[in-house]
């Protein structure tokens, strides 16, 4: 870490207010009643540090420190009767909290927080009941008096409740946060909250984080235990009273009143604590239910505690006196020029080797016999229909497929990959961003990257600041993840990757979600890294932005590799094409639709999830029995509009009529069924739902399982989990249908299946439109959209980009260009080639 | 033998009322993430109602169903209030929460009923002579009213439409949003629900223990034990838990040493959680970037 001079002043500060205060003791400006309060208030404050920066660096709340506290007292109260030093008793307690403390965090992170408050519940009671039974040495409930302790460092000897101990505590607590402060802009504090905001995303930067917690546990009972020693000397008697469960929870509404994870917050706990009798009887409450209000108020109210709220406000008003200075420029300020495209692609030497490797979760086969090479020097782009295991292998390169099987072989620079820990993958030179920008929302832009380091050095800062700069981030470094718009948190994603220099970077969809600009942006940098000489591999669905970058690309489907080529030559392949569009032989076409009267009409219609658009003015009307196809790439926004067609999900923007009352049904994408329930109880439940009971629930349910085929009519008491895909879609269609919908839509429900099974499940789905039903199918095959539907619209990046009839000759090629490029009117792209094809 | 039938049976009526508490907590919990800790407390209110009651002279059955009522009625005023403001998914800040109302609630009961310990009436009185033992008739009692309830329990699960539904939330609140459940009545009822087992339950243990503000913190944290053990989601995995939890109580209270049930008992808890995170009957989640 570096020492610079505010950080000096900062950590003085403990020390120096320790200093302060000892001098008031010491001169009797502090009543002698009031000494033993302010000794308390001291140790309280330690034990609310370790506490609250558990809670607020790790994520483990504990309840635990009662036991960890009494632990340091028994130690005092019994090295005093066995005449042990001052420092004995110090390094054994501490030596206890941090080995039962290492025991807890360890055996924590394998659990979620609520585990850990169990596991720490247990440890407390478990510890409560050995001190109040284990007589012969706690003394039980007689407990036992701390006479006195010699110190062997020349402290002279401590007596038990004597004036020295309190200025020891005071002493003992400015030590303690003066060590705290530099701890806070650490290196290994960052690396805690990163282990705690996103331990999947910290893996991949080489932090693990059993490791982090059973560390932070350790140094927190240790300091705890210390505590309970500085407590025992101070009272000079110990009794298990104090270090009830009650105690505990007044810990936690110390903790959270200050503000979880601060150190000022801390030392206000600390005092709250000390004084809560006092401000109890001072508005004649019950200590109890003070305490208690206390902590449902700030919950309630403040949840980030005082501290921080403070602090919050004092910000915004120094932020608003700087308002004009701080307008980030969103620019990438560029300082190289332009790398020119390199002509030696693909004959650097080898840098990784796939041979058959294959993933496998219980029987569902997500990647199958997978093998590829990548050369030092080369920009490799993965493609493919959604669920044809583009993430699983990138999941296989970083180590994180989960409990899957993964077999086959993989080397890495000369070296097996497929054994390492996902940890040791960013050691052996692996970088990778997520599709989602899986960001540490706790730590600053800066910080961000920074954790990746064990220790900081102010070379490290440097080139922080460095890269920050060239991903044009620097204005920003100091704000949270949080504030900034999505795209910028996808430059954070990719700095935080690159910042060790990997040799490999494995980017997971980087375009996706980003604007024209942005997107321009990040092709210019991708090019740049592989200037460089960092070697690439990206998936994605937005393919012009990835053929603009990419050397060569390799197309999956179904978890195996179906064709590679060059970005020019790989759509020519039919495979590939069709993995895409689909290729549709003649099926039972939708009834002759005569234009009947709108159903559903949705105006100016646009959503956005945290920033990222997903759909923008949308147009759309849904007419009386026809069946509207709304084809698309993944991530074109279907599901999006599926939900807002439905009614389910409210449009962020535009309007959504409809004529009269109209009733909807949604056969959501993924089925997403009730899987441990029976199909039964599925039908019912939805039925339940729309608002049908007793008799007209039994006769809703006997006609909707009709239409259901005979072989799961037969299995109405299974559980839905058991079904296979089809079935799963024909019993997704069929809730949707029991609450008798005017207008059916139903989300890709070919996802998954067999072609013989999409068959089925679209003959069904043409045949309720044959009964009058109106359907809405989005789908993202534009081939099959384009066998079954009346009218399609194609969906491109949130936009309509076609829309059309099927029997409309020309429409074929117009949808087609405007399912992969946007067609005509669509944002010029980074590529901004001639890929796009104009059509008039 | 005799002596280890009594020790069965009673571990067996314990067993039911951490089961009864557990089953209430996950009932909650599967319906709105909240690991509702002032539930003990919340049941004590209403054990203290009943009990004045009796004094009055009013029939024990009386008592014990305005035990539950006023338990129920007090658990949704918290929900409403207190909970739900808090809005979805803050695990930590719930349980805290509640944590919060439990050292209210216990308050509370002490300042209007005083902290003094109170007998608690039994609903039956004597013992039942068994393969040569006396066993208890409440413990007998205990175990059947708590198999009754747990059977309806089952029943509105596993048979009806609302209790479908209530499964269908607690697996997906999401598709349960798409399909058009209300999430908002299904947690009121989940809550009326959990409150009312857990006040039958505390009116099952209070006899043998008898009353005092903090008299259902014991059953509380076993029937937590339990409900871990089982894999805090599943229902079976409550009842199941805290019957181990009440039996493995029982037996070591009586064959290794009454003064070491607690540290026995969570020391098994914890063992067989570091061998199986996920419980007995919990299942295993993997998460997907």
């Amino acid at each position: 870490m570096v020492f610079n001079r505010s950080l000096l002043a900062r950590a003085a500060l403990g020390p120096a207010a320790g200093a302060v205060l000892i001098a008031f003791m010491a001169s009797g400006a502090i009543p002698a009643y009031q000494m033993y309060s302010v000794g308390l208030a001291a140790v309280y404050t330690i034990v609310v540090l370790s506490v609250g920066l558990l809670a607020g660096w790790s994520g483990i709340w504990s309840v635990g420190h009662p036991a960890f506290f009494a632990i340091g007292a028994y130690f005092a109260a019994y090295g005093s009767g066995h005449g042990w030093t001052l420092e004995t008793v110090v390094l054994g307690a501490v030596a206890a909290g941090a080995a039962l403390g290492a025991f807890l965090g360890y055996a924590g992170a394998r659990f979620s927080v609520l585990y850990i408050a169990l596991l720490t519940l247990a440890f407390t009671t478990v510890t409560l009941e050995l001190i109040n039974r284990w007589s012969s040495v706690t003394g039980g409930d007689q407990g036992v008096p701390v006479v006195r302790l010699r110190s062997v460092l020349g402290l002279g000897t401590l007596a038990g409740g004597g004036t020295e101990t309190q200025y020891l505590a005071v002493g003992a607590a400015a030590v303690v946060l003066a060590l705290a402060v530099p701890a806070a802009s650490s290196g290994l504090r960052m690396r805690l909250v990163a282990a705690k905001s996103h331990p999947l995303a910290a893996r991949t930067i080489g932090i693990a984080p059993e490791a982090q917690s059973a560390l932070s546990f350790a140094v927190s009972g240790a300091c705890t235990c210390f505590a309970g020693v500085l407590l025992g000397l101070l009272t000079g008697f110990v009794s298990p009273d104090p270090f009830s469960l009650t105690f505990g929870i007044s810990l936690i509404a110390a903790c959270v009143l200050g503000g979880v994870g601060t150190i000022v917050g801390a030392v206000t706990g600390g005092i709250y604590l000390t004084w809560n009798p006092s401000l109890s009887s001072a508005v004649g409450l019950p200590q109890p239910v003070v305490q208690g209000l206390v902590l449902i108020a700030v919950l309630l109210f403040l949840p980030g505690g005082v501290v921080p709220f403070l602090g919050g406000l004092a910000d915004r008003v120094r932020r608003r006196s700087s308002a004009q200075r701080m307008s980030p420029s969103e620019e990438l300020t560029d300082p190289m020029p332009p790398p020119t495209p390199s002509e030696t692609v693909g004959d650097g030497p080898e840098l990784l080797r796939l041979e058959h490797v294959s993933v496998s979760y219980g029987g569902l086969k997500a990647l199958e016999d997978a093998s590829l090479t990548l050369r030092r020097n080369e920009i490799l782009a993965l493609i493919g229909p959604n669920g044809a295991g583009k993430t699983t292998l990138l999941n296989v390169l970083s180590g994180l497929t989960g409990n899957g099987r993964v077999s086959g072989t993989a080397d890495f620079a000369g070296q097996p990959l497929l054994g390492a820990r996902a940890t040791a993958r960013r050691r052996l030179g692996i970088g990778r961003t997520f599709q989602h920008a899986e960001v540490f929302s706790e730590l600053t832009v800066a910080e961000n990257v920074l954790c990746t380091r064990r220790r900081i050095t102010a070379g490290h800062r440097a080139d922080v600041t460095r890269l920050l700069r060239s991903v044009g981030l620097a204005e920003v470094a100091e704000r949270r993840p949080k504030e900034l718009p999505f795209g910028l948190q996808k430059r954070l994603d990719l700095a935080r990757a690159m910042a060790e220099r990997p040799e490999l970077l494995i980017l997971d969809e980087p375009f996706g979600g980003l604007d024209a600009g942005e997107r321009a942006l990040l092709a210019r940098h991708i090019r740049r890294l592989h200037a460089d000489g960092t070697a690439v591999v990206i998936i994605d669905h937005v393919l012009d932005d990835l053929f603009a970058v990419a050397h060569r690309v390799l197309a999956f489907d179904f978890g195996r590799t179906i064709g590679e080529g060059t970005p020019d030559t790989v759509l020519k392949d039919p495979k590939v094409r069709s993995s895409y569009l689909g290729t549709v032989g003649t099926r039972t076409r939708p009834p002759e639709h005569v234009g009947g009267r709108s159903m559903i009409r949705l105006r100016g219609v646009g959503h956005t999830y945290g920033g990222v658009v997903a759909l923008r003015d949308v147009d759309l009307d849904v007419r009386q029995g026809a069946v509207l196809g709304i084809a698309g790439a993944n991530g074109a926004g279907k599901s999006t509009l599926a939900g807002i067609l439905h009614g389910s999900l409210e449009p962020a923007r535009g309007e959504r009529e409809s004529g009269g009352v109209v009733r909807t049904g949604l056969a959501p994408e993924g089925r997403a069924l009730f899987r441990t329930l029976s199909l039964r109880e599925n039908l019912e439940v939805a039925a339940y739902a729309a608002g049908i009971t007793g008799g007209a629930l039994r006769e809703r349910l006997e006609e909707t399982v009709e239409w259901l085929p005979a072989r799961l009519r037969d299995r109405m008491s299974a559980s839905a989990g058991g079904l296979s895909g089809g079935e799963q879609q024909m019993l997704a269609v069929a809730r949707a249908l029991i609450g008798a919908p005017d207008v059916l839509i139903v989300d890709e429900p070919a996802l998954g299946l067999a072609p013989a099974l999409v068959d089925e499940v679209y003959d069904r789905l043409t045949k309720l439109a044959h009964e009058g039903l109106t359907v809405v199918l989005l789908e993202q095959l534009l081939s099959r959209a384009l066998s079954v539907c009346h009218e399609v619209v194609v969906l491109h990046e949130g936009v309509v980009a076609a829309q059309g009839r099927p029997g409309d000759p020309e429409f074929a090629a117009l949808a087609e260009a405007a399912y992969f490029g946007g067609g005509l009117g669509a944002a010029p792209t980074a590529a901004g080639n001639a890929r796009t094809p104009s059509v008039n | 033998m005799s002596q280890f039938l009594l020790v069965l049976v009673s571990g067996v009526a314990s067993g039911a009322v951490y089961g009864l508490m557990g089953l209430g907590l996950v009932i909650i919990y599967r319906a709105t993430d909240v690991v509702n800790f002032a539930m003990a407390s919340l049941a004590t209110l209403g054990l203290y109602v009943a009990l004045s009651l009796h004094d009055r002279g009013v029939a024990t059955v009386l008592g014990v169903l305005a035990a539950v009522v006023i338990t129920v009625a007090a658990g949704l005023l918290v929900r409403e209030t207190v909970i739900r403001p808090l809005g979805q998914g803050q695990l930590f800040s719930a349980l805290v929460v509640t944590m919060g109302v439990s050292l209210v609630a216990e308050n509370v009961a002490g300042s209007i009923w005083g902290d003094q310990p109170k007998a608690f009436p039994s609903l039956v009185d004597g013992t039942v002579r068994w393969s040569g033992a006396a066993v208890p008739a409440q413990s007998l009692l205990t175990i059947a009213v708590a198999a009754v309830a747990m059977a309806l329990v089952g029943y509105l699960f596993a048979r009806t439409t609302l209790g479908s539904a209530m499964r269908a939330a607690a697996e997906s609140a999401e598709t349960a949003r798409v399909v058009g459940l209300s999430s908002q009545r299904l947690a009121r009822i989940s809550w009326a629900l959990g409150l009312g087992l857990a006040a039958l339950a505390a009116c099952l243990y209070a006899p043998r223990s008898g009353l005092v503000p903090t008299a259902l913190v014991a059953p509380l944290f076993r029937a937590f034990a339990g409900i871990f053990l089982g894999g805090l989601t599943s229902m079976y995995g409550a009842v199941l838990g805290g019957l181990t939890i009440g039996v493995l109580d029982n037996l070591a209270a009586n064959y290794v040493s009454a003064s070491f049930r607690d540290t026995f008992v969570f020391s098994f808890t914890v063992l067989v959680l570091l061998i199986r995170p996920q419980g007995m009957f919990g299942t295993r989640t993997f998460q997907r970037v």
